[in-house]
């Protein structure tokens, strides 16, 4: 397994720097795209849990093909960046929580239902707006891929723009759990999202993607009308950079072991036989 | 999808939900069919929860209707009667 991992350590995104298939250190585009493909894996994962007691079972249902989609698009990300010079499935399968890149708000369970639905506008939302972002570059596979992954998200924003409303609506103790899970995941996302280090200011002049105001203006056009419905006002909320991992693109901690036990596939590839 | 017009849900969680039939075709030109029905709070997330279960085709159209609206013409039993 130590050398799987090892094998697996994220590439630069520039081949001269490592021997073929052994790069040793991720370059920002590489960091770009890992931090994307983690937080969808740990985010379906985040979704799955909640197949099976949801409110409803069509919300079951939806929760479950959200947590495929969230699944899919990983996969498809994990593939650009064998691109770039690395295994994608060393990278899927051989890393320690350590070395994910994932968004903090998914480094937990959802403890509730309106942590799930919190979730829907404030941790899915970014990603949207990030792989917007993306499809908007000049990088060829994320022109390619990613409008895809943005139509099926379409659904996802319906859904979490739906429940959003229907329990801050509601009023009561669910709006009050929805606007501190709410409250509780913005400032590590809005640090995700909006990376304040030479590492985003280097893909947005490498691969044209947008710009940190530019990605903000966005993703407050997307999410401000939902946070409000719970008082929330975007402007007033700051990220939160403290412990900040550069190589990571995020901030202190790391997706609880059991997670990426799942993410990586560990108990299935047990019953694999050769 | 439980056939009781969301009133084991409104039980449950106290929020409100209606059922909504599903039809869909899979060709431009193909006869619009009933392909079945899902219970839900609102038209927003009935459009969601149709996308979502009836996934098994790729539909090139699909669309909704709250039970309710829809008028029997020639039957007075089966599910809309109680729209007459």
């Amino acid at each position: 397994m130590t050398a799987g991992r090892e094998s697996a350590r994220p590439g630069n995104g520039n081949r001269s720097a490592d021997a073929p298939g052994e790069p040793s250190a991720p370059g920002p585009l590489a960091r770009h795209i890992l931090s994307l493909a983690d937080t969808k894996r740990l985010l379906g994962i985040r979704y799955s849990d909640w197949i099976l007691g949801s409110p409803s079972i069509e919300t079951g249902i939806a929760a479950s093909a959200m947590a495929q989609d969230e699944w899919g698009h990983a996969r498809l990300l994990y593939s650009m960046l064998k691109r770039l010079g690395f295994d994608p499935v060393a990278v899927e399968q051989d890393r320690p929580a350590e070395r994910y890149y994932s968004a903090p708000a998914l480094d937990a369970p959802f403890p509730d239902w309106a942590a799930f639905v919190a979730a829907t506008v404030v941790v899915d939302g970014a990603l949207a707006v990030a792989l917007e972002s993306f499809s908007h570059g000049n990088f060829a596979l994320a022109r390619s891929r990613v409008p895809k992954m943005l139509a099926e998200e379409e659904y996802h924003r319906q859904f979490g723009a739906a429940w959003f409303a229907r329990l801050a609506g509601a009023g009561g103790e669910g709006a009050a759990h929805l606007e501190r899970a709410a409250r509780a995941m913005l400032h590590t996302t809005l640090a995700w999202l909006l990376p304040d280090d030479s590492a985003y200011a280097a893909v947005v002049a490498e691969c044209d993607i947008w710009e940190a105001d530019r990605v903000g203006e966005r993703y407050r056009d997307r999410v401000a009308a939902a946070l409000g419905r719970v008082g929330i006002r975007l402007e007033e909320i700051h990220p939160a950079r403290e412990g900040w991992d550069p190589e990571r693109r995020r901030g202190a901690g790391a997706p609880g072991e059991e997670a990426v036990e799942r993410a990586r596939g560990d108990r299935n590839r047990a019953l694999f036989v050769e | 999808m439980s056939g009781d017009g969301g009133a084991s849900i409104k039980a449950r969680t106290g929020l409100h939900e209606g059922v909504y039939e599903v039809f869909a075709r899979k060709r431009r030109g193909d006869a619009l069919r009933h392909i079945g029905y899902i219970d839900a709070p609102g038209d927003e997330l009935a459009r969601v929860y149709a996308w979502k279960t009836y996934d098994e085709e790729n539909w090139f159209e699909m669309c909704v209707v709250p039970r309710g609206a829809i008028l029997p013409v020639n039957r007075s039993d089966g599910p809309w009667a109680g729209n007459r």
